[in-house]
């Protein structure tokens, strides 16, 4: 068999390309879905019966599709909904913070409910109302809790940022792909970029697996 | 009726309990419970667990709910919405058997964190405030401890403190010396009886049956959700009327 490693090394900044994109796609996703999240959640804990509905109905929707049909969805459908064209990139962005606020809507939940009642009591009779209650007392605690589940979350999604490759974002997964069919070089294309998206990942996999020894087992 | 001055009598009384009732589905917590607590007084509630003594305490600054009658703090009946409610919490210090300690926060931000986010105070003058307040219950070296470095007799004095520092009109303490260890119970008490000694209004649930007569004014004996009867030490530690109260006596293996 002729194998040509070179070609990884002559399209290397296009990988490096895709490389940004994927981390970008992994922060960016992140940074709006840990708020998302706690919004969800606080939805989910209200007093306002429709809003929680909605929180639940949101949590249950979106945990319970495919990925990879959000991302679709978020391409061909959403573009229809609302009459705005979004980049790819931003399409890509839409489908995973849906997702994966669900996901940590449910994580935040988990986190919030593992904090004794009475810490809420405490908090309340101090004179603080449910809001304060909630930033100041429960959830900086449950923060801590939930932190090792959360980065699990952040290495699944790095991984499952290759899903948007299906709608052209230029991300690892897309840009290898794109080199693969100019070249024809499809045993070593694959195999670079499993090696590149191992690199990436087995390191923050190491430092989750710390977490969970530093932060799991508190209390 | 009553051959006793009780402490405060004649002037508006702190706490008024009229008929409250509670109930946990079809199980009634407390029975047309009626009482008051006056200025400057050290009620302790005492009586077998599961009789209503931390519900009452917990229906006094609303943080329970309650199904019937009406509960009065400084002459004017507790709100029912919650967004009111805590503006009477505020004027209410509440201890906790378990202390409820912030585990997040040093010991003098325990303390500190009420004025900073309930009374807006600058984080300065909180912390200068919760430094004396320290002083106070004997843990001035522990500012920068957290809790869990803490023994619970410790913890315990940083919650009295944490409530201490809202300038309470009176102190609610739900069993505090039941989590301790026995040789810690003893610094709690004193600290507790400090406060009574400054004039502060106390009500107590308590197992603590010296406490009880030595720092207590007035006695509330609870069976079942109910007031069993009432009355200074002397009378209820002495000669108990109700034979409840004697059975309940006899059981902690306290006196006749
Ligand atoms: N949240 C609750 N739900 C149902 N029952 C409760 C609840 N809280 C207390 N109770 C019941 O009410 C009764 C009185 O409880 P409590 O006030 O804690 O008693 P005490 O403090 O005197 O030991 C107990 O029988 C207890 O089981
Ligand atoms: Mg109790």
């Amino acid at each position: 068999m002729n194998l040509d490693w070179t070609v990884a090394w002559q399209y290397r900044f296009m990988l490096a390309e895709g490389v940004l994109v994927t981390v970008l796609l992994t922060v960016f996703t992140m940074a709006i879905a840990v708020p998302g999240g706690i919004v969800v959640m606080l939805a989910r804990q209200s007093r306002f019966a429709p809003l929680r509905m909605a929180g639940t109905a949101y949590v249950e929707f979106f945990r319970n599709l495919p990925l990879i049909l959000l991302v679709y969805w978020a391409f061909y459908v959403l573009p229809m909904i609302v009459d705005i064209q979004l980049s790819p990139f931003a399409t890509g962005l839409v489908a995973l913070c849906l997702n994966v606020s669900a996901y940590n809507a449910e994580t935040f939940r988990a986190g919030v409910n593992s904090i004794r009642r009475g810490q809420h009591n405490a908090g309340l009779a101090l004179g603080m109302s449910q809001w304060q209650v909630m930033g100041r007392i429960v959830l900086p605690q449950a923060v801590r809790r939930i932190l090792p589940v959360l980065a699990s979350t952040w290495v699944s999604l790095f991984k499952d940022t290759s899903l948007v490759s299906v709608i052209a974002v230029g991300d690892l997964a897309h840009n290898a792909l794109q080199i693969r069919s100019q070249t024809f070089r499809v045993l070593e294309m694959l195999t670079v970029m499993a090696a590149i998206y191992w690199c990436l990942g087995y390191p923050q996999a190491k430092l989750v697996d710390w977490m969970h020894r530093r932060f799991g087992v508190s209390e | 009726m009553t051959a006793y001055a009780r402490i405060g009598a004649g002037t508006q009384p702190v706490i008024v309990y009229h008929e409250v009732v509670k109930r946990y589905g079809s199980f009634t917590a407390l029975d047309r419970v009626s009482g008051q607590v006056n200025r400057g007084e050290v009620v302790c509630l005492i009586g077998p667990s599961g009789s209503g003594k931390s519900t009452l305490l917990r229906c006094t600054n609303a943080l329970e709910p309650f199904d019937g009658g009406r509960v009065l703090f400084d002459g004017v009946e507790l709100p029912r919405a919650e967004s009111e409610a805590r503006h009477v919490r505020r004027r209410m210090g509440m201890v906790f058997q378990n202390f409820e300690l912030f585990p997040h926060m040093t010991a003098l931000d325990n303390v500190a964190v009420g004025r900073v986010t309930v009374l807006g105070e600058a984080k300065a003058a909180a912390r200068k405030r919760a430094r004396s307040l320290l002083a106070k219950v004997g843990l001035s070296d522990k500012e920068a401890s957290y809790p869990a470095t803490l023994s619970g007799g410790q913890q315990q004095r940083v919650a009295i403190a944490r409530a201490l520092a809202m300038d309470p009109e009176v102190m609610l303490f739900d069993e505090p010396t039941s989590a301790l260890d026995p040789e810690t119970i003893g610094e709690v008490l004193n600290v507790m009886k400090q406060l009574a000694d400054e004039g502060m209004t106390m009500v107590v649930v308590t197992h603590e049956m010296t406490f009880a007569r030595r720092v207590g004014n007035w006695i509330i004996v609870f069976d079942h959700g109910r007031i069993v009867e009432e009355g200074p030490p002397a009378q209820i530690f002495d000669r108990p009327r109700e034979q409840r109260t004697k059975d309940f006596f006899s059981h902690l293996g306290w006196g006749g």
